[in-house]
């Protein structure tokens, strides 16, 4: 593997929530690389566990009642999980950024956006007052934000989501990080406004040779922004790919199931696919492999019931976790299920 | 990169912040303005009679001491309040006390902030044990009676010395006022701590202060600097309506025989005149309760003007 390339390695990666109900394991095993200068996406539901990935990341978890129970987190070697708060805020903000999903409410409306940006700067380079208000109007000119010089000493309320999604990003690549961990950058905006703000993640991105993390549950960014995917489901990642092969050819049926059920342009008549069923509530996941419920193949199957499938490589660069994908089961393995459960249909 | 045209300066409309627009909406208020202005005029008696013993200005308004004719003159033209049991005029008295209450009503509710406000602030962003001790410690304060507390807290603390030479400051006495609204600020915290919680508990799940983490203030960064100012309104608010209080609190100090000594107070004034009335001397009864009742009318309307026009969820327009 080309490891010179890697900027973020995640290893075995568990954060649980310790609640009153229970202990819900919001993110399970998760591994993955990100690469420098690359978008890699992290795809999946509502609650699947992506946003807490992120946060496990920016080691901003809220604990109690979050912890990272295992797993690691390289970022070009130092492990991200052992570092002490004080070396954690050096890295925030100035090698890991992040933008998040509501605009409206990720600024605090008491200060002007100048004042807010000119902080992060201040937090992470020796900078006097009147530069780093300098550097603000510059960053704003390059988020392409019209007449920067008077919009700087304005506040949040007067600017609109997109905007204000703009000034987040603004603040995010003030110190030039290596990473963005961009938090579904675009949910809350309207669909012109979403192809603006990704058009320029990606040319701040190809300027800064920047990575970036996409969490998102819109497979039409993905395909479009990202070079490598993973798809989450249910606090694990079920496979791994990158975006150009996991459209032409999915191997996991759960996103076989969402790629089915993306609406095509042309195609009146039909009825939209949907995955059959809900979620699984993270404090009552369901035995064996976590989707089985709900999949077209293995809702009957014996094994899918019991034994819940790792992460496994199959060809190149490819990575999943399903009985069913075509590569996934060795040879004894094949023979143990025909001998224990009979022969498959 | 933006070759857009882009809006010329004129057309955008100048940015107005928080405060800027809150004073705007409470300068339209003309009740409000009113009781502002008799609020700067209690002030401003209180700042020119301690500018007047400072430098020893020989004013009759200030020499509330002397005799300025019989005694219980009722009111006339030489003295509108008439005069006391002493002869002395009750004018002067009333505006001496001015000085008093105020300064007392001013240093207990800047006390009480002071202890308030970061120890609620705290206590709301980190939650967990820190929580607790804060909590046990307001609810324990909280459960023993006011006035009794405020008693205890002022006998202690009466006559008493604190020295801050290891600041090279000198001592501070704790005679006549200092004890009491040193016993009113450090036992009437606990509102203000109570509220500025809550709103911390609520304010830090916003999404700006994991923005701040992300781009790594300190705790303590975020707190002071982001999550204060926003619930500052309350605080200036709140300072207002406990000012009244304050001045209440005074009197009824004064009256238990534990305010001010060998000064006029208002609450002093009261104490002494509650004999007198009986005999018909009404005077030195209504000229401090008129002085009570204008600056507690005038701070009340002003506080909830106040908060009319910056809290943000009652704005209305």
């Amino acid at each position: 593997m080309k490891t010179k390339h890697k900027l973020l390695t995640i290893e075995n990666l568990s954060t649980h929530f310790f609640t009153q109900d229970g202990v819900a394991k919001a993110v399970q095993g998760v591994s993955f690389d990100i690469n420098k200068a690359r978008t890699f996406a992290l795809v999946g539901e509502s609650g699947c566990g992506k946003s807490v990935t992120a946060l496990s990341i920016m080691n901003l978890i809220p604990k109690p009642p979050g912890k990272i129970v295992s797993g690691s987190i390289f970022l070009e070697g130092d492990n991200l999980v052992k570092l002490n708060e004080k070396k954690m805020r050096r890295i925030r903000g100035n090698r890991i950024a992040m933008i998040f999903q509501e605009p409206m409410t990720s600024l605090n409306p008491v200060f002007t956006i100048g004042d807010q940006i000119a902080e992060a700067i201040k937090l992470h380079q020796k900078k006097p007052s009147n530069q780093a208000w300098q550097m603000a109007i510059e960053l704003l000119k390059k988020v392409g934000i019209p007449d920067p010089d008077r919009r700087v000493s304005e506040y949040p309320h007067q600017m609109s989501g997109g905007m204000r999604q703009r000034v987040m990003i603004a603040m995010a690549v003030s110190c030039n990080p290596d990473l963005l961990i961009a938090d579904e950058p675009t949910t809350a905006l309207d669909v012109t406004t979403q192809s603006q703000i990704l058009e320029l993640l990606s040319s701040l991105q190809k300027q800064n040779n920047m990575a970036i993390l996409l969490i998102t549950h819109d497979l039409g960014i993905v395909a479009e922004r990202a070079d490598q995917v993973a798809v989450m489901y249910a606090s694990r990642i079920v496979e791994t790919s990158s975006a150009k092969d996991l459209f032409a050819e999915p191997m996991h049926p759960y996103t076989q199931g969402l790629l089915k059920s993306i609406p095509t342009l042309g195609c009146k008549d039909k009825r939209l696919y949907t995955i059959e069923g809900n979620v699984p509530n993270p404090l009552q996941f369901p035995t064996g492999c976590k989707f089985h419920p709900r999949c077209p193949l293995g809702c009957d199957d014996k094994r899918c019931q019991r034994a819940e499938p790792e992460l496994r490589q199959i060809g190149d660069n490819r990575t999943v976790a399903c009985w069913y994908a075509a590569g996934y089961e060795t040879e004894n393995e094949r023979k143990e299920y025909e001998k224990k459960y009979g022969k498959r249909k | 990169m933006n070759n857009k045209p882009t809006i010329t300066k004129k057309q955008l409309p100048k940015g107005v912040g928080f405060w800027k627009d809150g004073f705007r909406r409470l300068a339209r208020r003309r009740m409000a303005m009113v009781c502002l202005f008799i609020i700067f005029a209690y002030f401003a008696i209180a700042a020119f009679i301690y500018l007047a013993e400072a430098f020893n200005w020989q004013l009759s308004i200030v020499d509330w001491s002397s005799q300025v004719g019989e005694e219980y003159q009722p009111p006339s033209k030489e003295n509108i309040f008439g005069t006391d049991f002493l002869g002395r005029s009750v004018l002067r008295k009333t505006i001496y006390g001015t000085k008093i209450s105020m300064t007392v009503a001013f240093w207990a509710s800047i006390i009480s902030l002071l202890i308030g406000v970061p120890l609620g602030a705290i206590a709301g962003y980190f939650r967990g044990w820190v929580d607790e001790l804060i909590v046990w410690l307001y609810t324990t304060l909280s459960s023993i009676p006011y006035i009794l507390l405020i008693l205890a807290f002022a006998l202690v603390l009466k006559d008493k010395s604190i020295s801050f030479s290891w600041l090279h400051l000198g001592t501070l006495q704790l005679s006549g006022i200092t004890s009491v609204y040193l016993a009113m600020g450090l036992t009437s915290w606990v509102g203000i701590c109570r509220l500025i919680r809550g709103e911390i508990i609520k304010h830090k799940e916003r999404e700006y202060v994991l923005a701040a983490r992300s781009y790594g203030c300190k705790n303590a960064r975020i707190i002071f600097r982001h999550l204060l100012p926003n619930v500052f309104h309350l605080i200036i608010i709140n300072f207002s309506l406990r000012f009244v209080s304050f001045i209440q609190a005074e009197v009824i100090l004064s009256f238990l025989g534990l305010g001010a000594k060998n000064q006029p107070s208002w609450g002093a004034m009261i104490d002494t005149a509650r004999l007198d009335l009986p005999k018909g001397y009404w005077w030195e009864m209504t000229a401090a309760t008129v002085a009570i009742f204008f600056i507690s009318l005038a701070l009340n309307i002003f506080g909830d003007a106040l908060r009319d026009s910056l809290d943000p969820k009652l704005r209305v327009q």
